[in-house]
């Protein structure tokens, strides 16, 4: 899983998942540009860590919704990296509001920021990305692409969009080169209560340690390591043959 | 069969879908509300055949929860509680993720999936509120198929494919029904969706082992979705498609005689 010399963007790197892909990056020698739109804070502690562990970063900032800021970020990260080998599509709202409680504006908020969002970073990425021998786009998405969450209609709108806007970009980018894949993770523990197993969303049940594996075969719920480690793999030269794919990465929990 | 009279909202009557689903319901005797972005030109004769039944025409923008919001209330004061909606839009761009613009992306995934979110808060919401009805998605094959040829498409039909799954679990427990058909292009569509990445619809009409499909097919499906006969096809996902899919790549596959 080596990326040695490798560029990244990572949207959404500043907390969660984004930070945890950023990190694994940096680790294995990519050097990475850490994109936030709000937490400023979160972006430079992904930076220190990078940083700790010997590698190289570089803070953007914009909102990924609005398509002047993307390819002004994305611009800023090809000039600060010097070109760009690898997008991972992060960043992404959740409001957990149920189907009556959504309004058009929290709609249009979702929709504009999770799946509108993923492709303005694609297009804005693709000039960057086609320069480079073996482009890489990974849209990190959810297993509720497939699967209701029962909190968030809208997001799991956003996520079955996703779905199929990867397939077509793996089709379209394909012809230069570029693999297009999407993880779908499944509950991982970044310290909100949204996403913590033993914490779900209202509504849920709490569940206690001891249900663990009642839940989650493993024992365990995700970590922001384990969607860094496959990111890694598909933004390395051993996936080269793999696009279009969208691999469920919930320690097989959604078979349960 | 049994809406109980109740009446069956079209989103798209000018669509071939919606047609012939006109067509169908009518010969049921039940209300019908239509929405014609033709403002019922493109349905001319559907609505001459119409003598007996109770019809209201409608010309809204469905991307607005306003509009929507005051039709039902139209709708519901003259023709009585809607019972059945049926989400058929279904716009589509030629174009590609480089190429696109803002403004296309959204005004697609609008029209076809947020107006599908909007009908399913209003119109659905009013359906639990009663705590009976059914809703049905006329999604398409791109929901799972990509069609390299318009990807917002793709993406909007992929957005709705979940929306049928939350709103199966939210308003399935106040008695709502929610069921989706992945329809093929209808004979005559598929050229809409051609590509130069993709040989998906060359030779379509060969392509299906048993037929292609047409719009009195999904009629006759949707029909029977809506009566008691379905009552257990709840969340379901039925693709529509003669078996189009089925077939993968043209050197593997065998000809048909």
């Amino acid at each position: 899983m080596d990326v040695t010399g490798k560029t990244a963007l990572v949207t959404g790197a500043g907390t969660g998942i984004g930070q945890g892909v950023a990190i694994e990056l940096a680790r294995r020698g990519a050097k990475v540009a850490v994109h936030y739109n709000s937490s400023r804070e979160g972006a430079e502690n992904t930076r220190r860590q990078i940083e700790a562990l010997g590698g190289e970063a570089h803070i953007v900032q914009g909102n990924i919704a609005n398509q002047e800021e993307v390819q002004r970020f994305v611009s800023e990260t090809a000039d600060a990296l010097g070109g760009l080998d690898i997008l991972v599509n992060n960043a992404a709202l959740q409001l957990n509001l149920s189907l009556l409680q959504h309004d058009e504006t929290s709609f249009d908020k979702i929709m504009h920021t999770n799946l509108k969002g993923y492709w303005l970073c694609m297009q804005a990425a693709l000039p960057h990305l086609k320069k480079r021998s073996a482009g890489r786009v990974i849209n990190i998405s959810s297993v509720h692409a497939k699967r209701p969450t029962d909190f968030d209609p809208v997001y799991s709108m956003s996520k079955g969009g996703i779905r199929m806007l990867t397939r077509e970009a793996a089709i379209e980018l394909g012809q230069h080169g570029i693999t297009v894949n999407a993880i779908e993770p499944g509950a991982v523990d970044v310290g909100k209560q949204q996403v913590r197993p033993e914490l779900p969303p209202a509504g849920g049940e709490p569940m206690e340690r001891s249900d663990f594996r009642m839940h989650f075969p493993l024992g365990r719920a995700g970590k922001p390591q384990d969607v860094g480690h496959l990111v890694c793999f598909i933004a390395s030269d051993a996936s080269a043959f793999l696009s279009g794919a969208a691999i469920r990465l919930d320690g097989a929990s959604m078979l349960l | 069969m049994n809406l109980l009279n109740q009446t069956v909202f079209i989103t798209d009557a000018d669509h071939p879908s919606g047609r012939a689903l006109i067509a169908r319901f009518a010969r049921e005797g039940v209300p019908l509300a239509l929405n014609s972005p033709s403002g019922g030109n493109a349905i001319r004769e559907e609505l001459a055949a119409l003598t007996e039944a109770k019809v209201k025409l409608l010309q809204l923008d469905l991307r607005s929860r306003a509009a929507i919001v005051d039709a039902l209330e139209a709708v519901e004061e003259e023709l009585g509680p809607v019972g059945l909606l049926i989400h058929n839009q279904h716009r589509y761009e030629v174009t590609n993720l480089e190429h696109c613009s803002e403004s296309l992306f959204v005004d697609v995934m609008d029209t076809n999936a947020k107006s599908a979110f909007l009908c399913t808060q209003i119109i659905g919401g009013r359906m639990a509120e009663r705590g009976f009805g059914s809703i049905l998605y006329v999604t398409s094959i791109h929901a799972e198929k990509p069609a390299a040829a318009s990807f917002i498409y793709s993406a909007s039909q992929g957005a709705i494919q979940m929306l049928a799954a939350e709103a199966a679990l939210e308003l399935g427990r106040r008695g709502v029904r929610v069921n989706t058909v992945e329809i093929a292009p209808v004979s005559g569509e598929e050229d809409h969706l051609t590509s130069p990445l993709s040989t998906l619809y060359d030779n379509y009409a060969r392509k299906a082992p048993l037929q292609t499909v047409k719009a009195r097919d999904l009629a006759e499906l949707a029909l029977f979705l809506s009566g008691d006969e379905a009552g257990a096809l709840h969340g379901a996902t039925i693709r529509l498609d003669g078996g189009f899919l089925l077939h993968y790549m043209d050197h593997k596959m065998k000809k048909s005689t």
